[in-house]
C-alpha cells in the first residue's frame, strides 16, 4: 500500500481523485489539502510515499512547491493537471509522470504500476526553478509569503525551521517555515554560517569574533546568529577578510 | 478726322498683336489680380512692351507723335498696381524721350503720370474689394479719357514754345482720346474673355472631378479587384468621354471599357511598355500619338491612337497599378482630360488606401473577436469536465445541470456573427459560465449579482461582461487561498444630466496590474469594442487596490448609444 497525499485547489477534483485512488485498493490516502502551503506542512508531518500534485494552484503552483522540497526526503510525485501545454512538454521530455483531468482509471492504474516497479525520477530540476521567488511561512494565525531577499536569517530548532523577516511586524518576527535549511541554502540568497543557521549576507551589520575561532553575526535588525568554526573561514573568504 | 481713322487703323494692328499674345502663357498671370511678384513682373513686361509698341505705331505730326502709348501705361497700372504702373510709364516715357521732338519731355512726364493714374485706380478698387471692376471695359475707357486730358494739359504746360504746343493739342487731342479710350476698352475685353474661358475651364474641371469623386466614393472599399475597378472605369469613361478607360494592377488588366474592349481583356497580363514604365518608374506617361507614337501592343488594327498612363501610388510610395485613358486615332486628347487624369490618379490611390484600411480594420476586429471566443481556455473546459466527473458520483442530477450550463456556454461562444446582445442575454451567458465555476470553487467563491431590471434590455457588444468575469476569477479570486468574492452590478446613473448605464465587475483579490500582459489581451479587446461602439471616452476602466479589490467598470450613455437607437 502506498501512503499518498492529494494536493489540489478544487474540492471536487480532490474528492474525485481520492475516490479513484481508493477504488484501486493499492493506495492509502492519508491526507489532502487545497494549496501548496498546507501541502508542504502535510508532507513534512505525514511523510507520504507519493503525492498527487495539481500544477495550477493559488499563490504557489505545484511546480514551485516542488522546488521547495528537499530532494533527499522528497516523496514520489505524480502531477495532475487539466491543461498545461508547456509543463506537459517538459514532463514528457524528462520522463516525469503525470495524469490528465478528468483522470481515467486505466491511466491511473498504469501510473501505480510504474510506482511499484521502479521509483520515479527524483531529479525535477528540469521543470522546477533554480531560485525561489517566495518562501511560504506560517505566522500567528496566518500564512505569509516572504521574498527570499527580505529574510534576515533562518534557523532550525526542535520546532522545525524558523525564519526572521527583514521588515515583518514584531509578532511575525519568528515565522515557522516548512522548507528545510538545505533547500533555502540552495535556492535562495541565504548562506550557511552554522549547522543550524542561514544568514542573508546583505543583512549582516557586524561579525563579532570570539574565542576558539567562533564568531557571532549581528544583523541590521539586531538579531544574533552564531558562526561555527567550519563556516567562519568561508564567511571570511567571502568578504575577503583574513 | 482723318487722324482719328489713321490712329484707329494703327490701333487695330496693335490689338491684333494683343489678341495673339493673349493666347500665350505670358497672359495667364494677367487674368487674376493676385498681387504676387510673378504677376507684377508679367504685368510690367507685357505692358512696357505695349507702351513702346504704341509709340512706334504713332503718326508723326508737327514734330510730335500722335500715339496709343497711354493704353500700355494705364492698363499696366490698372492690373499691376501703382508701382508697376509707375515703372511701365517710366519705361515707356524714357523710350519716348529718346526719340526726341519738342514734346519729348512732356510726353515722358505724362506717360509716367498715366501709369501712376492707372495704379491709383487699381489701388482704389483693390482696397474696396472691387477687383472685378478693374476688368470692366467701361472702367478702362473712363480712366483713359481722364489720362489723355491729363496728358494734353501736361503738353500745354511743359512743351515750349506754347504756340506750337497749343496747335498740336488742337490737332491731336480728340483723335487720341477716342483712339486710346476705345483701344484700352477693347484690350481689357480681350483679357476679360481669357479670364472667362479660363474660369469656365476650371469650373468644368472641378465639376467633372467632383462628379467622379462623388460617384466613386466607397467603391474601392470593396477592394482593388476586377469588380470594383470595372465600376470605377465605367464612371470615368462616362464622365470624361475619352475613347477608352483601363485600370490595371501591377501585373494585369483589371478593367477595360471603351474602344478596343474586344481585345483589351480584363485578366490578361500587361503587355504595353508605357504601362510597365509607368509602374517601374512611378511616372506619368503621355503618348499623344504625334510627338510620341502610340501603338496598341495587342492588336495592329486597334483604333486607339493616344494614351495617358497614370500610376496609382499607395502608401510607402509603392505603385499599386495604373489607370489609363485612351483616345482614338485622329482625335485630340483634350487638355482637360489630361489634367483630370492626373487628379484621378491621386483620387483613386487614396480610395484604394482607404479601402484597404477599412478592410484591415474589419478583419482585425473579426479576428480579435474570434480570438476572444477561442480564449475559452482549455483549462476551464477540462477542469469543468473533471468537476462534472466528480459530481456524477454524488449527485447525477446536479451533474446533468452542469452539463446543460456548459453546453449553453459553448453554444453561445460558437455564435460568431452576433455583434450585440442585450445585457439580459449577456447575464445569462455569464450565469452558465459561473454555474460551472461556482461548482469548481464551491468552497471558496461567492458571486453577488445586483443588476437593475431597467437596463436588462439595453444592448452591449457581445462578449462585454463575460471576459470581465472570467478575468476576475482567473487572475483574481483563483489566486486567493480562500473566500473569493465577485460582485456584478448594473445600474442607471445620471451623468451630465444624461442617463448612462454603469456596469461593474468587482473582485476581492486586487491582483490587477496595468503591465500584466497575460490578462491584458482579453480586456484590451473588450475595451476596443466598447470604444468602437460608444466612442473613445466610453471604454473599459480598470482600477485596483492591491490585495483589496479590482474593479472593471463600463459606463456608456443610454440615449446617444448608436446600437441601442437602431433597435
Amino acid at each position: 500500500m502506498f501512503k499518498a497525499i492529494v494536493i489540489d485547489d478544487e474540492l471536487y477534483a480532490r474528492e474525485e481523485l481520492i475516490e479513484l485512488l481508493n477504488e484501486t485498493g493499492e493506495v492509502d490516502v492519508i491526507g489532502s489539502c487545497p494549496n501548496a502551503i498546507e501541502g508542504l506542512k502535510k508532507i513534512h508531518a505525514l511523510k507520504p510515499d507519493v503525492i498527487f500534485l495539481d500544477i495550477q494552484m493559488p499563490q504557489i503552483t505545484g511546480l514551485e512547491m516542488l522546488s521547495m522540497l528537499d530532494p533527499n526526503t522528497m516523496p514520489q510525485v505524480v502531477f495532475v493537471t487539466a491543461f498545461d501545454e508547456y509543463a506537459l512538454q517538459a514532463f514528457d521530455d524528462n520522463a516525469i509522470d503525470y495524469l490528465l483531468k478528468p483522470v481515467a482509471a486505466q491511466r491511473l492504474a498504469k501510473t501505480l504500476k510504474r510506482l511499484q516497479v521502479s521509483a520515479l525520477p527524483r531529479d525535477y530540476n528540469a521543470v522546477t526553478k533554480p531560485h525561489l521567488e517566495l518562501v511560504p511561512c506560517v505566522g500567528y494565525n496566518r500564512i505569509i509569503l516572504i521574498k527570499p531577499q527580505n529574510i534576515e536569517m533562518a534557523y532550525s530548532d526542535q520546532s522545525g525551521v524558523n525564519v526572521i523577516g527583514h521588515d515583518t511586524p514584531a509578532r511575525d518576527k519568528h515565522l515557522s517555515c516548512s522548507l528545510s535549511l538545505k533547500v533555502l541554502e540552495e535556492k535562495t540568497v541565504l548562506i550557511r554560517c552554522h549547522r543550524q543557521y542561514l544568514i542573508n549576507p546583505t543583512a549582516i551589520r557586524e561579525i563579532k569574533l570570539l574565542d576558539n575561532s567562533l564568531a557571532e553575526i549581528i544583523t541590521s535588525n539586531g538579531s544574533v546568529a552564531p558562526v561555527s568554526r567550519r563556516y567562519l573561514k568561508e564567511l571570511k573568504d567571502r568578504f575577503a577578510l583574513s | 478726322m482723318e487722324l482719328v481713322f489713321s490712329l484707329l487703323q494703327q490701333l487695330s494692328v496693335y490689338l491684333v498683336i494683343a489678341y495673339l499674345l493673349s493666347k500665350t502663357l505670358l497672359f495667364m498671370p494677367l487674368i487674376t489680380v493676385s498681387g504676387q511678384l510673378s504677376q507684377r513682373i508679367a504685368c510690367y513686361v507685357v505692358f512696357s512692351l505695349f507702351c513702346i509698341l504704341g509709340t512706334y505705331f504713332g503718326l508723326s505730326i508737327d514734330n510730335a507723335i500722335a500715339n496709343t502709348r497711354a493704353i500700355g501705361a494705364v492698363l499696366g497700372g490698372l492690373l499691376g498696381g501703382p508701382l508697376v504702373g509707375f515703372a511701365v510709364g517710366l519705361t515707356g516715357g524714357l523710350h519716348r524721350y529718346s526719340m526726341g521732338g519738342f514734346t519729348d519731355l512732356a510726353c515722358a512726364i505724362s506717360t509716367t503720370a498715366e501709369g501712376l493714374l492707372g495704379g491709383l485706380v487699381h489701388r482704389y478698387y483693390f482696397r474696396r474689394g472691387l477687383v472685378d471692376k478693374i476688368f470692366k471695359p467701361r472702367c478702362a475707357f473712363t480712366v483713359l479719357v481722364v489720362a489723355e486730358i491729363m496728358q494734353m494739359s501736361i503738353i500745354l504746360l511743359v512743351a515750349k514754345p506754347f504756340d506750337q504746343a497749343l496747335h498740336l493739342v488742337q490737332a491731336i487731342a480728340l483723335p487720341m482720346v477716342i483712339a486710346n479710350a476705345f483701344g484700352a476698352a477693347l484690350f481689357i475685353s480681350i483679357i476679360q474673355d481669357r479670364k472667362a474661358i479660363y474660369e469656365k475651364y476650371s469650373a468644368a474641371f472641378s465639376s467633372k472631378a467632383l462628379k467622379i469623386a462623388h460617384r466613386s466614393v466607397g467603391i474601392l472599399s470593396e477592394g482593388f479587384n476586377q469588380q470594383s475597378t470595372k465600376k470605377i472605369a465605367q464612371i470615368i469613361y462616362e464622365e470624361t468621354g475619352v475613347g477608352a478607360v483601363s485600370i490595371t494592377d501591377r501585373d494585369k488588366i483589371l478593367a477595360f471599357i471603351g474602344i478596343g474592349a474586344d481585345h483589351h481583356l480584363p485578366g490578361t497580363m500587361i503587355s504595353s511598355d508605357s504601362t510597365r514604365r509607368a509602374i517601374n518608374h512611378k511616372e506619368l506617361i503621355y503618348a499623344d500619338g504625334y510627338e510620341i507614337k502610340y501603338q496598341c501592343s495587342l492588336h495592329d488594327k486597334c483604333k486607339l491612337g493616344a494614351v495617358l498612363v497614370i500610376p496609382l501610388v499607395g502608401g510607402e510610395g509603392q505603385v499599386l497599378g495604373t489607370i489609363k485613358l485612351y483616345e482614338a486615332k485622329q482625335k485630340l486628347f483634350s487638355s482637360l482630360n489630361r489634367s483630370l487624369g492626373e487628379g484621378l490618379g491621386k483620387l483613386l490611390s487614396n480610395q484604394i488606401l482607404t479601402g484597404r484600411y477599412i478592410e484591415q480594420q474589419t478583419l482585425l476586429l473579426q479576428a480579435e473577436l474570434r480570438l476572444l471566443q477561442a480564449q475559452v481556455n482549455p483549462h476551464f473546459l477540462f477542469n469543468a469536465l473533471n468537476t462534472i466527473s466528480a459530481v456524477i458520483r454524488k449527485d447525477p442530477n446536479q451533474a446533468r445541470d452542469l452539463i446543460q450550463h456548459l453546453s449553453q456556454f459553448f453554444r453561445r461562444n460558437l455564435k460568431n456573427n452576433i455583434e450585440r446582445v442585450t445585457i439580459k442575454e449577456e447575464l445569462a451567458h455569464i450565469t452558465s459560465y459561473l454555474e460551472v465555476e461556482l461548482t469548481r470553487f464551491s468552497d471558496r467563491l461567492e458571486i453577488d449579482f445586483s443588476v437593475d431590471q431597467s437596463i436588462l434590455n439595453v444592448y452591449v457588444p457581445t462578449f462585454t461582461l463575460q471576459p470581465l468575469v472570467e478575468n476576475a476569477i482567473k487572475h483574481g479570486t483563483s489566486t486567493l487561498l480562500e473566500n473569493g468574492k465577485i460582485s456584478i452590478t448594473g445600474a442607471l446613473i445620471q451623468r451630465h444630466n444624461n442617463p448612462h448605464v454603469k456596469l461593474q465587475v468587482i473582485d476581492n483579490a486586487g491582483t490587477y496590474l496595468k503591465k500584466e500582459e497575460q490578462s491584458g489581451l482579453g480586456l484590451q479587446i473588450v475595451n476596443k469594442r466598447l470604444q468602437n461602439t460608444f466612442g473613445e471616452c466610453f471604454g473599459l476602466q480598470m482600477s485596483c487596490e492591491k490585495g483589496e479589490w479590482t474593479t472593471a467598470e463600463i459606463i456608456f450613455p443610454l440615449v446617444n448609444d448608436p446600437i441601442n437607437r437602431k433597435s
